[in-house]
């Protein structure tokens, strides 16, 4: 795979001015936010910061490094292939989830928490794709985590335990890999901080395996992995919907980006290969089973996306398994094609809403395209996505175990559409005056036409043999799943629909239980400590620590 | 190498060091002749002649790539006293006359004399005290003899303790008290191992003492009694007792300067002796020691951070626990390996990008303070909306505690990390990681709730703040996340003079 999104205009080389100007956007914007003076052009700000970005994907891919050499830690970002894909639909996503926001939020966007938040999180979601070092992606990934917080908190006004729940997974997973990070570097040729060289030495590296599964649970809590996956149905549901949008098709992906650039391609690790693939294949089907019992729209697409993440996951595992770059291309087209759908899944539920029962029905179709894209229905960007993924995952076990996943998918996705159509029918009076229609619609359907267009575009200039787009053989095999899926659904929705409810976030429920006990441990902390801050505890204290320190030395003679 | 003290003589550029320790003297002494108005501006004045003299010194020891002297008098030790400044002496005295200035501009809203008005007895003693504490950390940054550190050391507690108790009330009295009486018992510890070095060896001098000192009894006794008596004023856990009280009730420009500066200062001396004086094979094990405390205090002080109910404690707590970070240093910087530079560096870098980030998050909680008429954390809601700047200053502060790119944080811990892991012990590697993911904790207690719209209209309105303590507020914790930013060359200030080559050159 050497290509890109297009081919690198042959004029071009301005690659890393053009890096540079897609990070400085977000960064110049969320400087001008604090003038109140600019405050009326906020709003645009948010359409438009991520189009710089989107101008890199295009024309700057494989087109020279961006170095910064003159700090403790320099910093390189470069845009390789499946960079630059990821970053093109998240840019794309962005710019029209924040076209959509002006139209559906005219009050938040006016809030400048709320825009800062944005363009924080955007500006970790844009790095995140070209950090070629470990301290710039590590900066991007905390950038593209952490002030999400704010556009999950902002339109709820009782999301305390929602945001608690995200920034407590969000901040594990940065645990995780700092000290990944850490000893990944540590083994890399002069401590060298490029991913590249860490990942290269990785293999032969004595913390390999330390290294590879603090590697996998960091991104894991990003992409929802089982049992990181507890975060991602509140959050989606608590967060606005362009949010909600921006969070599912393309922060998550900055998870998909760290599994690839950082786990070795080369190595045919058994271990964690086949633990990822477990993990990721359980995420897979469990994710369909809870979210068909959730009644929330936004809260089945958060499933839907546990889901999906655990197929992108178990992919990169066999990947990992066989030692095989094959699978992170792969993975990278699945996880952008899957971050368009499920970005226009979320948008069309506030078009949905807009458009009452008494009106139009149009939408309607573009949904279901969207929504069984995501099962692979030919001839949409979906079936190329499964195309994609088919090679690393092989016709055994895995193989069938991923059409069984698309029909679980149809039958989450016709779900969906149920409850889109009861929430359609509450929301309706809401909504009916609202004039926001139209800005609404057309972000919506510029990412549904991507959903379609980008898959096809990159595969015509990747594949090695684009005759397989014109594959019937291919056609029948990705169709057969999607129509056993809507059979399926046919019979058994209704009953699924009386079906008892999970919590939200499945076994996030047992959590509060969990933290009680630890906080239990907190208050014996805090009592030793009150201890401690006794005035004859503290002086005896003081006499015995110079005593230990004297009685090591004369001892140790 | 400038270990051989025999040799030790003023170098090029010397008169500095006793310039920037005479300077705050000098102006306390003139405040005593001026009184009132006056004594605000020659102490403003003066901070801003300081920031100058200690960048000189910075500027000088960068170009000659080696530690500043100055010999009093010209009398070599053990007949005279030196004073000596390397790459660490050095960033610690810019960044406390940047901190010090800094507070000084923002006590100019509750400690400005205003015109005509008469003269009150806290403004008077905040000025005077501002500029003994500065004199006597520079003091101890720049002193090479054990007996003038004792000195330095004594009136840094004799200048830090009023600065507690400014506000007169009982409570703050009482923590006062408490820390006062726990720094004389450090005092006292202290002296009484120098007395036994100078007994033993006949020497004060940091240079002789560490050419002469053996691990024999005398020595192991003496430094043991210093590094108690230290770790007592340092507060380090379990000998915080006197710190969140006296740091949570102190006027916030006064926590700021002890929170960030006062507590660094006998850490510092625990290094010198450590790793100046006493011979390396004597501080491999103390080391273990000395950071399973530090650890303990990580734990402790971020679990105990966590569960404050006000603001001021919880910031006072975290430094307790930011504290601990330091004595990592220890094992992880100590021998002739390839990973002890690495932990020097980051040492250093804690402590100045802790200074910063604690400045500026004291500074913000008494901006919040002023605005709400209260620091109950509970009561935070829509605070965000009201104080918004005082909420990204600490939000800032805090990214540098929590470790979080690009701070001057993340580079410190960063580099402890990189030496705990490659020096194989994952133990304190694990800490590290917690501290930060408890760090991010107590941040977003505050953060969380401040971003929050206000549930009920408050009862009271804001108050309004100052627009100059906000941006002075902002500035220091912009300097901590921007430290992150620094040239590479500062890996290689920071080492010059350190005390690693005596163990095996680095790099």
């Amino acid at each position: 795979m050497n290509g890109s999104l297009f081919p690198p205009l042959a004029t071009f080389g301005h690659g890393p001015q053009t890096i540079a100007i897609a990070l400085a956007t977000p960064l110049v914007f969320l400087l001008a936010c604090a003038s109140p003076r600019l405050r009326a052009l906020r709003p645009g700000i948010l359409a438009l910061a991520p189009v710089p970005a989107l101008a890199a994907a295009v024309l700057a891919a494989d087109s020279g490094p961006l170095v910064l050499d003159q700090m403790l830690f320099p910093a390189v970002f470069v845009l390789d292939p499946p960079g630059a894909l990821l970053l093109g639909v998240s840019a794309l996503l962005w710019a029209a989830a924040g076209a959509y926001a002006i139209a559906f939020m005219r009050d938040e966007t006016e809030n400048a928490w709320f825009v800062a938040c944005w363009l924080l999180t955007l500006l970790g979601n844009v790095g995140v794709f070209m950090a070629a070092d470990v301290a710039s992606f590590y900066l991007a990934f905390a950038l593209v985590s952490l002030p999400a917080y704010g556009l999950i908190v902002e339109r709820q006004r009782e999301a305390d335990e929602v945001g608690r729940l995200y920034i407590s997974v969000a901040l594990l997973g940065e645990a995780f890999l700092i000290i990944a990070f850490a000893a990944l570097a540590l083994g890399a040729p002069d401590h060298s901080l490029l991913i590249s060289d860490g990942v290269g030495a990785l293999a032969a590296s004595p913390w390999r395996d330390a290294t590879i599964g603090l590697l996998i649970a960091g991104f894991g809590a990003k992409i929802g992995v089982i049992p990181f996956h507890v975060w991602m149905p509140s959050s989606y549901r608590a967060a606005s919907i362009p949010a909600a949008a921006v969070l599912s098709g393309a922060a998550v992906n900055a998870g998909i980006i760290g599994l690839i650039r950082f786990l070795p391609w080369d190595g045919a690790i058994a271990g964690w290969g086949n633990a990822l693939v477990a993990l990721g294949m359980f995420g897979a089907f469990y994710g369909v089973a809870i979210g068909l019992t959730q009644r929330n729209a936004k809260t089945i697409l958060a499933y839907s996306s546990i889901s999906q993440m655990g197929l992108v996951a178990a992919t990169l595992g066999a990947g990992l398994l066989a030692g095989t770059a094959v699978a992170a291309s792969g993975a990278a087209l699945y996880a952008a094609h899957h971050g368009l759908a499920k970005g226009g899944l979320f948008l069309s539920i506030g078009v949905v809403m807009t458009r009452g029962s008494g009106r139009s029905a149009w939408p309607i179709p573009f949904v279901l395209l969207l929504a069984l894209s995501l099962a692979g229905l030919p001839p949409t960007g979906g079936a190329l996505a499964k195309l994609a993924i088919k090679e690393p995952l092989g016709d055994g076990v895995l193989g069938a175990l991923s059409t069984l996943s698309a029909i679980a998918t149809t039958l989450l996705m016709l779900h969906f559409l149920l409850r889109l159509r009861e929430t359609r029918a509450a929301c309706s009076e809401k909504y009916a005056r609202e004039k926001f229609a139209t800005g609404l619609i057309v972000p919506w359907l510029v990412v549904t036409a991507a959903s379609v267009a980008v898959p096809a575009a990159y595969f015509w200039e990747t594949a090695p043999d684009a005759s397989a787009l014109f594959d019937y053989r291919q056609f029948v095999e990705f169709l057969w799943p999607v129509i056993i899926g809507a059979l399926l659904a046919l019979i058994s929705l209704r009953r699924i629909g009386r079906a008892p409810q999970a919590p939200e976030g499945d076994i996030a429920a047992f959590l509060p239980r969990a933290a009680k006990r630890i906080g239990a441990i907190g208050s014996y902390i805090e009592w030793t400590e009150s201890v401690t801050r006794n005035w004859p505890v503290a002086a005896a204290t003081l006499l015995a620590i110079a005593t230990t320190l004297a009685g090591i030395g004369l001892l140790d003679r | 190498m400038l270990m051989a003290s025999d040799g030790l003589a003023t170098t090029s550029a010397g008169f500095l060091l006793p310039s920037i320790i005479m300077l705050p003297v000098g102006a306390m002494l003139l405040a005593f002749l001026l009184g009132g108005r006056r004594t605000v501006l020659t102490a403003l004045i003066v901070t801003a002649v300081g920031i100058a003299l200690a960048a000189a010194i910075a500027f000088v020891v960068w170009q000659e790539d080696r530690a500043l002297v100055y010999v009093v008098g010209g009398w070599a030790p053990p007949l005279g006293v030196a004073f000596r400044a390397d790459g660490f002496s050095a960033i610690m005295l810019v960044a406390t006359a940047l901190i010090v200035s800094a507070t000084g501009w923002f006590a100019l809203d509750s400690f400005g004399a205003t015109k005509g008005a008469p003269e009150t007895r806290p403004t008077f003693a905040f000025w005077t005290l501002l500029l003994s504490v500065w004199a006597a950390l520079n003091g101890v940054f720049l002193g090479w003899d054990l007996f003038n550190l004792y000195v330095a050391l004594e009136m840094l507690t004799f200048a830090a303790v009023p600065l507690v108790c400014l506000d007169g009330r009982t409570a703050t009295l009482t923590a006062a008290l408490r820390y006062l009486l726990f720094a004389l018992l450090g005092s006292a510890l202290y002296l009484l191992g120098a007395t036994l070095l100078y007994g033993a060896y006949g020497a004060l001098d940091i240079g002789l003492l560490s050419a002469r000192v053996r691990p024999e009894p005398a020595a192991w006794v003496a430094l043991a009694a210093m590094t108690a008596g230290l770790l007592a004023k340092t507060a380090l856990f379990p000998l915080h007792l006197w710190l969140p009280p006296a740091h949570a009730g102190a006027p916030p420009p006064a926590s700021a300067m002890l929170s960030a500066l006062v507590v660094k200062a006998s850490f510092f001396l625990v290094l010198r002796l450590w790793l100046n004086l006493a011979p390396s094979q004597m501080g491999e094990g103390i080391a273990q020691i000395l950071a399973a405390m530090g650890a303990g205090a990580i734990i402790v002080g971020s679990v105990l951070a966590l569960r404050q109910a006000r603001l001021k404690l919880l910031i006072a707590y975290s430094t307790v626990a930011q504290l601990g970070y330091l004595f990592l240093v220890f094992p992880l910087a100590a021998g002739a390996h390839a990973w002890a530079g690495s932990a020097w560096v980051g040492g250093a870098l804690q402590a100045v990008s802790h200074a910063f980030a604690k400045a500026a998050m004291f500074l913000s909680a008494g901006l919040i303070t002023k605005a709400l008429g209260h620091d109950r954390i509970a009561e935070f809601r829509g605070l965000g909306r009201i104080a918004a700047p005082a909420v990204v200053a600490f939000g800032l502060g805090g990214v540098s505690l929590m470790g979080l790119p690009p701070s001057g944080g993340f580079t410190a811990k960063w580099l402890l990390l990189t030496a705990a892991i490659e020096s194989g012990q994952w133990a304190w590697a694990l800490v590290m990681a917690v501290g930060g993911l408890f760090a991010a904790g107590y941040v977003y207690r505050v953060i969380a709730p401040a971003l929050a719209p206000a549930q009920t209209p408050s009862p009271a309105p804001p108050t309004p703040v100052s627009s100059r303590g906000t941006a002075l507020a902002l500035a220091l914790a912009l300097f901590a996340v921007m430290l992150g930013f620094a040239p590479p060359e500062l890996f290689g200030f920071l080492k010059v003079g350190a005390p690693l080559a005596r163990h095996g050159s680095v790099e």
